[in-house]
């Protein structure tokens, strides 16, 4: 096997906590708010219930093929070629959105941080890193990860305390405004973060208990919706339905705390925090991409692909989109269809059902 | 190649062997193949053997006498000077075989033939003899200090062991300084060193296994572990390291420690040293392995893990609830240590609004006058800091006390005072200063070195780059493996049992386990239920 290393159930859940929320906490809120209003709370937790089946597929998928990782399994259930093909669809898939991830990452620094920076050097930062943490293997960026992963869910129970004196939960009112489209429509773009799930295929064989994979991808699941969850009524309960027309609302409530003059302006300090998320996060999709490559090309080792591949996702974070408002425009209205549709929920979906229908023809045939 | 140099099974590297002849090189040189070369019956030639062995060797003594018999047995006392205690030679071996043995014995009844047996049953009052035919056992004997009797017309020598030279007594630890705790210190004998272990555990599962290191040196290490508590694969593992060797000296456990790490690269210890014998008594009890070096009060312990540069021996005998604080107090130090000056570059070059208004202003003013960027600045201070610590370090001691007013003075309040820095600045390095201290000492030399590649990415790429170094080095240190115990253990990988012992420490009642991958052989350290209570129900 390529990969040698095994992590630990609660590394796993880690991993797939950040690996969903490290760059969706930047916008989730407004993105939701765009379409529910005040009502994204409801959206937040819509998704998570649709985040539970797709979760659900991606174990199912995996089970069937015990050791095995999504692009590997891929030819075995459509067969060599029809695989290679989807196989390339879904590492082209993961290159894309990670290239995104980046882009939204470097420009979220950018503007929050260092404005006078061009993009680039924080793109090549993050993928420098992060091509040094997956040469050192899947262990390693599950150690360090897990090293980190307290602070940023510190990070966030803070932000949420603290900004309480802004909080006024009338601001949510009224419920269910203009009815339950808006609401599933506002929770298609964080379906989609949920169904990032999908990656976690590429890890399954890696755990140290595979069997246990089910109940992780459900913590994650559900972790991952307590903290939307939280953002989403954190935000709005700050600011109210304007929320929909910023770009980092959460950035922004950090903004407003001011505790007696001295805890004043620690935006620096948490977005320092969520830098380490967003990095793992890019450092996890980096590693699925290298990884599913390496087994793609049959390759003995994924390390020498680790360079090639990262100099690609750095040039494409910078094409993929020209500024900022255009990256979420993307999130928002494109990517949830083209992600569930086709790569999150369709093909699962269809793989899933002639695993099982072959599944079935060969044990009729024994 | 000395006739003493022992056989190796491994080919002895090039060069080595004509660099680490002794001066008898040429000696015996016939003799070279023979694997031992054995002694001779007649003491003659045994002597003149030694002597061309020990040529030039001035501190080597030859001590010539008869046995107190009727018969002429000729004996051959030979020992170096100032290795063995010379009380005993004059008292207890030459005044034993040379006035006394007639008065214990029948006169009649020793014979050149059973002259050795005599002598060793009933003239020496030696405690500890050893019998060896061998030459190069002699030669070892004499090197080591233990006094070599050789009897004429046998091939046996006796070896008294009565080693005695002169060392520094057990003093206070000079480098982990406790209030409350045992204030021994390990000394540069090794033997006093595994007594001091064995006073603590007296157990015969504490085993002290020896072998000698330095094809030049033959300097003795000892590798102790407690049976029982410890991993087996651990010990074998240590072993395995050590028996890679293959050096001309080791004059200190440094030596080794870099010959036996896991990643030579790391800037970060892998393997903990200490000249506590209560540290290194706690680390045998917890299933770690204990390496002794002779000449050395430092021994190293192995595995060593990052969460341990918070741990001193005292937080052990201070009640819990102090050393769970002064535990937190040393996370902070810690973490200031490696990123203060750095998070002071960046906020002041990149993130000043992170800053109270009134206290910006002030650093604004101070900042006014100096005419360098704060990377420079900070740079120049920390480097001037360094500086002066290795200064007070090297020092003689008696112009030490002068040297550090004037570098307190100079750089202290001079430096502000001459606008070549800020205030702020200063005491920005100060307390990175202070804050190293309170690290574990070769724990803090990594943070040392860290520093400034840190204070580099922060004025680069301000709080994104100090969080980048961050991430590396976090990076590398989950990398990293201390005998196969991940080096992070017990945060990443998470242990929970294991916490108890991390940023807090828990009470004794409630830490009934053995770290978990360490002592996972014999996961029990005490029975559990030990938390003292009042009676449950009082007597009437």
């Amino acid at each position: 096997m390529l990969e040698k290393g095994k992590i630990g159930g609660r590394q796993a859940v880690y991993l797939n906590v950040t690996m969903i929320v490290a760059t969706a906490l930047l916008g989730a809120p407004a993105l939701m708010a765009a379409q529910a209003r005040q009502d994204a709370w409801l959206s937040s937790l819509l998704a998570t219930l649709l985040g539970i089946p797709l979760a659900l597929l991606t174990v199912k998928l995996s089970s069937l093929y015990p050791g095995k990782t999504l692009i590997e399994y891929l030819e075995e259930i459509i067969g060599r070629w029809p695989g290679k093909v989807l196989g390339l669809l879904y590492l082209f898939y993961f290159i894309h959105i990670t290239s995104i991830m980046i882009r939204e990452y470097g420009g979220f620094l950018v503007d929050a941080l260092m404005p006078q920076t061009p993009l680039i050097v924080f793109n090549i930062t993050v993928v420098a890193i992060s091509a040094y943490t997956i040469k050192l293997g899947l262990e390693v960026l599950a150690r360090a990860h897990q090293f980190f992963f307290p602070w940023i869910v510190f990070s966030l129970a803070l932000t949420f305390l603290l900004a309480t004196p802004q909080v006024d939960l009338t601001r949510l009112l009224p419920v269910f405004e203009s009815g339950a489209v808006p609401i599933l429509k506002g929770s298609l773009t964080p379906t989609a973060w949920h169904g990032e799930i999908i990656a976690f295929a590429m890890i399954i064989p890696f755990l140290a208990k595979p069997d246990q994979a089910r109940s992780i991808a459900l913590y994650s699941i559900g972790y991952v919706g307590v903290i939307f969850f939280f953002l989403v009524i954190g935000s709005l309960a700050t600011f109210g339905p304007g929320i929909a027309s910023m770009n980092y609302p959460v950035l922004n409530e950090i903004r407003l705390i001011s505790i007696t003059k001295i805890i004043d302006r620690m935006e620096p300090f948490i977005v320092a925090i969520w830098v380490t998320g967003g990095l793992m996060k890019v450092a996890f999709f980096y590693y699925v991409i290298v990884l599913g490559s390496a087994q793609w090309l049959k390759l003995r080792d994924y390390r020498p692909l680790a360079l090639p591949l990262g100099a690609i996702l750095v040039a494409l974070s910078i094409a993929v989109a020209e500024n900022t408002m255009q990256t979420f425009d993307f999130i928002a209205h494109v990517w949830p269809l083209y992600a569930l549709t086709a790569f999150e929920m369709g093909f699962p979906v269809v793989l899933l059902a002639i695993a099982l229908a072959r599944k079935k023809g060969e044990s009729a045939l024994d | 190649m000395g006739i003493y140099f022992r056989k190796r099974k491994r080919p002895r590297p090039i060069g080595v062997s004509e660099k680490t002849s002794p001066p008898d090189g040429n000696h015996n040189s016939a003799d070279n193949t023979s694997e031992s070369l054995l002694l001779s019956t007649d003491i003659e030639e045994n002597l003149q053997y030694l002597q061309a062995i020990f040529e030039n060797c001035s501190d080597v003594v030859y001590r010539e006498f008869l046995l107190a018999q009727q018969e002429q047995i000729k004996l051959a006392l030979i020992y170096t000077d100032g290795l063995t205690d010379k009380s005993q030679v004059s008292e207890q071996i030459m005044r034993a075989l040379a006035l006394e043995m007639s008065m214990a014995t029948d006169s009649t009844e020793i014979t050149r033939a059973n002259a050795l047996h005599y002598v060793k049953m009933r003239g020496l009052c030696i405690h500890q003899i050893q019998e060896s035919q061998r030459l190069e056992d002699v030669v070892d004997a004499v090197l080591s200090g233990d006094t070599v009797l050789l009897v004429d017309g046998h091939a046996t020598a006796l070896i008294n062991g009565n080693r005695g030279w002169e060392s520094r007594s057990i003093e206070d630890s000079k480098t982990e300084i406790v209030v409350r705790g045992p204030r021994e210190s390990f000394v540069e004998t090794l033997r006093t060193n595994t007594s001091m272990l064995r006073r603590k555990i007296k157990n015969p599962n504490l085993k002290i296994e020896t072998l000698q290191l330095g094809q030049v040196t033959k300097t003795d290490i000892a590798v102790a572990y407690i049976k029982g508590i410890v991993n087996e694969g651990l010990v074998s593992e240590v072993k395995k390291r050590l028996g890679r060797i293959n050096i001309d000296g080791v004059l200190e456990s440094g030596y080794i420690e870099e010959l036996i790490k896991d990643n030579p690269m790391s800037v970060f210890p892998t393997i903990s040293h200490t000249d506590r014998p209560d540290r290194v008594a706690a680390n045998l009890l917890e299933g770690r392995v204990a390496i002794l070096v002779d000449g050395t009060p430092v021994a190293l312990t192995a595995p060593y893990l990052f969460i341990e540069a918070i741990q001193t021996p005292e937080d052990y005998y201070e009640q819990s609830f102090f050393a769970s604080g002064v535990r937190v107090l040393r996370i902070a130090s810690l973490f200031l240590a490696l990123t203060l000056p750095s998070l002071y570059v960046a906020i002041i070059s990149f993130h000043q609004e992170m800053l109270p208004t009134p206290l910006l202003l002030s650093i604004a003013a101070q900042r006014e006058a100096v005419p360098f960027p704060v990377f420079v600045e900070a740079f120049i201070m920390e480097v001037a800091f360094e500086i002066i610590r290795e200064t007070g370090i090297r020092l003689p001691r008696p112009v030490g006390q002068a040297v550090s007013i004037v570098a307190a003075l100079i750089i202290g309040e001079a430096a502000v005072q001459a606008g070549l820095v800020a205030g702020a600045t200063i005491i920005v390095v100060a307390l990175t200063a202070m804050a190293s201290f309170t690290v574990y000492y070769s724990g803090s030399i990594a943070l040392r070195l860290l520093r400034f590649p840190l204070m580099f990415l922060a004025a680069f790429l301000g709080l994104f780059g100090l969080i980048s170094g961050l991430i590396i080095m976090v990076v590398h240190l989950a990398s990293l493996r201390s005998f196969g115990v991940p080096y992070l253990a017990p945060v990443a990988p998470i242990i929970t049992e294991d916490l108890k012992d991390s940023a807090v420490r828990a009470p004794w009642w409630a830490m009934d386990k053995r770290p978990h991958l360490i002592g996972q052989n014999n996961p029990r350290r005490e029975a559990p239920g030990l938390k003292p209570h009042p009676p449950r129900e009082r007597k009437r």
